[in-house]
């Protein structure tokens, strides 16, 4: 977010200390420091009519923290704790609708008051078993207010400690219950959740395999030796296995880069029943006696990444620091001596936040084992039978709701074949996709390997009658080279014909990764005045004809 | 040798230390709020390895209070 933006903070307590530590935080991120506006404590009902008011300002993002023991005076009574719980879930669903920006909300923490003192031997029949259905019954209500973001601020306290989180002396001063550090934990959260709407995470994490995939070493070791399996030490390297597994299922590439005989890698992969990760699971293997500087950047060139997408995971001192030297974008972790703590070396870094996880993502490595098989196909011919073989369908299509997060998460992390590279949230493009004014198009491809999902975004802006301006338009490199760029370009056409328009602008703001578009426009047949490029809708460049395309446009 | 306590209170007050002296209180320095306050009290617990209590957090009004307040728990600041 390089603009200048504000934020809102509201609570059922003081949430003041919160500014000092998200200020700092946020920076560190490399975003602008933001302007804060507060809300006086405990006035959920009136900050959700009209939020610009009580906060003294518009603001873009909302930050809402609650406790179940400020919204209701006796956590004990579930008849009015219920009512009152509902109440504010209807001030969250008022408030969505009255603010403009991104809104991120706490669930709610155990309570704080004594009725609820852990110790008390009748817990958990009582207050604990009170708090799961007031919590369930909160989580019930969110679910049905689209839009909102989520923070588990009820996990945090329970990873922190109750004693460790609170303050009650500040709570008596100040009405603020919790302690200085338990401040700084919630501000690294939120700053995660604020991070991941717009800063790309990273896609793949590249493994070595003697003594960070399993324990020995396979040219020496054998087969037989190796340490993988239930027994520690070999489970340490099983359940770091199964951490790498869950960030592949939730869409990250895995790749191998190991300094090792080829067929000695393949026979563990092939042979040994103990390994959680699969053949089929590594989307690029650079097994041989090249360094591994050589070997990240053929993995970043073959999965279509920069290698400030990767991150790489090393038992060889020597190893992290050459690649630290020579690529200091890519994130290393050396696997740690005491292997207890190796499991959970990659859990809570923030490296692998993502706004909103898409089908798209999930299904994203799986395509790659796809591509494997194009790319054997697309050597053999030229480039139009390549396309005819494939059997390519395109289907460009006006956004509509179901694709607002796909296309969010598109617009943030496209580098490469992207012409402006403007980043946006996810309210700002739900704003853009009601506008009549505004086509925001999105692209879907599919052929006779697999489906690619959506993998292309346009925003399109009605500067007057006759032109319309490409605002943004960028593809997954994973579709390059099928013609699909002109394909859309050309859909595009067609659909601001529809409107009524005769002229296509175009710019191209040139970026350390986006060589890839500096031709897109003239390649296409625009023209170039002063900065910017024009074509007239039926001057552009043609479709290619062994494309099946179609284009769907909302009412 | 600068004083301590003031070097505290600027540091966590964000201000020039050349500008506090003991008569500092909430009514003279602009970045002393009830947030600023939080912090000054985890700041000269962290730094004087103490534990305050609320009625001392209260009475520490200005520089000078809070040196009182300090000196009474033996500290000597």
């Amino acid at each position: 977010m390089s603009k200048t933006y504000s934020i809102g903070l509201a609570g059922s307590f003081t949430v003041d200390p919160l500014t000092r530590f998200l200020s700092k935080d946020l920076t560190a991120k490399e975003f602008k420091k933001p302007a804060f506006y507060v809300a006086p404590y405990n006035q959920l009902n009136q900050l959700s009519l009209n939020p610009e008011n009580l906060l003294g300002a518009p603001t873009d993002i909302l930050i809402v923290l609650l406790r179940i023991e400020d919204i209701t005076p006796d956590p004990l009574d579930t008849v009015q704790t219920t009512t009152d719980i509902d109440g504010a879930i209807s001030a969250i669903a008022t408030l969505r609708e009255n603010y403009k920006g991104t809104i991120i909300v706490s669930n709610l923490p155990y309570p704080s008051t004594p009725e609820f003192d852990v110790h008390d031997l009748e817990q958990p029949e009582t207050g604990l078993a009170l708090y799961q259905s007031y919590l369930s019954r909160w989580n019930e209500g969110l679910k049905n207010i689209q839009g909102l973001k989520h923070f588990n601020l009820a996990g945090l306290l329970n990873d922190e400690g109750h004693k460790n989180s609170h303050d009650a002396r500040s709570w008596y001063l100040y009405k603020q219950p919790y302690s200085i550090n338990f401040w700084k934990n919630i501000s690294e959260q939120l700053t995660r959740i604020i991070a991941a709407q717009t800063i790309a995470a990273k896609k793949c994490i590249v493994l070595d395999c003697d003594n960070t995939l399993w324990g020995g070493i396979i040219g020496e070791d054998g087969l037989g030796g190796i340490e993988i399996g239930q027994d520690f030490p070999g489970k340490a390297f099983t359940d770091f296995q199964k951490y790498c597994l869950r960030l592949r299922n939730k869409g990250l590439f895995l790749a191998v880069a190991s300094k090792n005989n080829e067929e000695d890698v393949f026979e563990v992969f092939d042979k040994h029943d103990a390994l959680v990760l699969k053949r089929d699971h590594i989307s690029s293997w650079q097994v041989h006696w090249n360094s591994k500087v050589d070997s990240l950047q053929a993995i970043a060139d073959e999965l279509n990444i920069g290698t400030d997408a990767l991150v790489f995971v090393d038992d060889n001192p020597k190893e992290i620091t050459e690649v630290q030297e020579r690529l200091p974008e890519v994130e290393c972790f050396l696997v740690p001596e005491e292997l207890a703590y190796f499991p959970s070396l990659l859990q809570n870094t923030g490296l692998f936040d993502i706004a909103e996880l898409t089908n798209e993502d999930k299904k994203r490595a799986d395509m790659m084992m796809a591509e494997t098989k194009r790319k054997g196909a697309a050597t053999k011919m030229s480039e139009e039978e390549f396309r005819k073989s494939l059997e390519l369908k395109i289907d460009i299509f006006e956004a509509e709701e179901q694709h607002i997060g796909r296309v969010t998460q598109l617009i943030n992390k496209t580098n490469q074949f992207n012409v402006t590279t403007i980043r946006r949230t996810q309210d700002e493009i739900e704003a853009l996709s009601a506008d009549p004014n505004t086509l925001v198009m999105g692209m879907d491809i599919k052929d006779r390997f697999g489906e690619y999902g959506l993998v292309g975004v346009a925003i399109i802006q009605k500067e007057n009658p006759d032109m319309w301006n490409i605002d943004s338009f960028m593809m997954s490199c994973r579709v390059l080279g099928r013609g699909a760029e002109t394909s859309f370009l050309n859909k595009i056409a067609e659909a601001v014909q529809t409107k009524g328009g005769k002229i296509l602008k175009g710019r191209y703001i040139e970026t350390k990764k986006n060589g890839l578009v500096r031709t897109l426009f003239p390649d296409h047949n625009f023209t170039a005045n002063a900065d910017e490029w024009f074509c007239n809708i039926e001057d552009i460049k043609p479709a290619p004809e062994e494309v099946e395309i179609t284009l769907r446009l909302s009412e | 040798m600068s004083d301590p306590l003031i070097a505290l209170f600027a540091d966590v007050l964000e201000v020039d230390a050349a500008s506090l002296n003991d008569d500092s209180s909430p009514d003279t320095v602009e970045q002393w709020d009830s947030l600023a306050a939080m912090h000054l009290v985890a700041g000269i617990e962290e730094k004087f390895e103490t534990q305050l209590s609320t009625k001392e957090i209260m009475k520490m009004s200005s520089i000078g209070l809070a040196r009182t307040a300090l000196k009474d728990k033996g500290i000597d600041v």
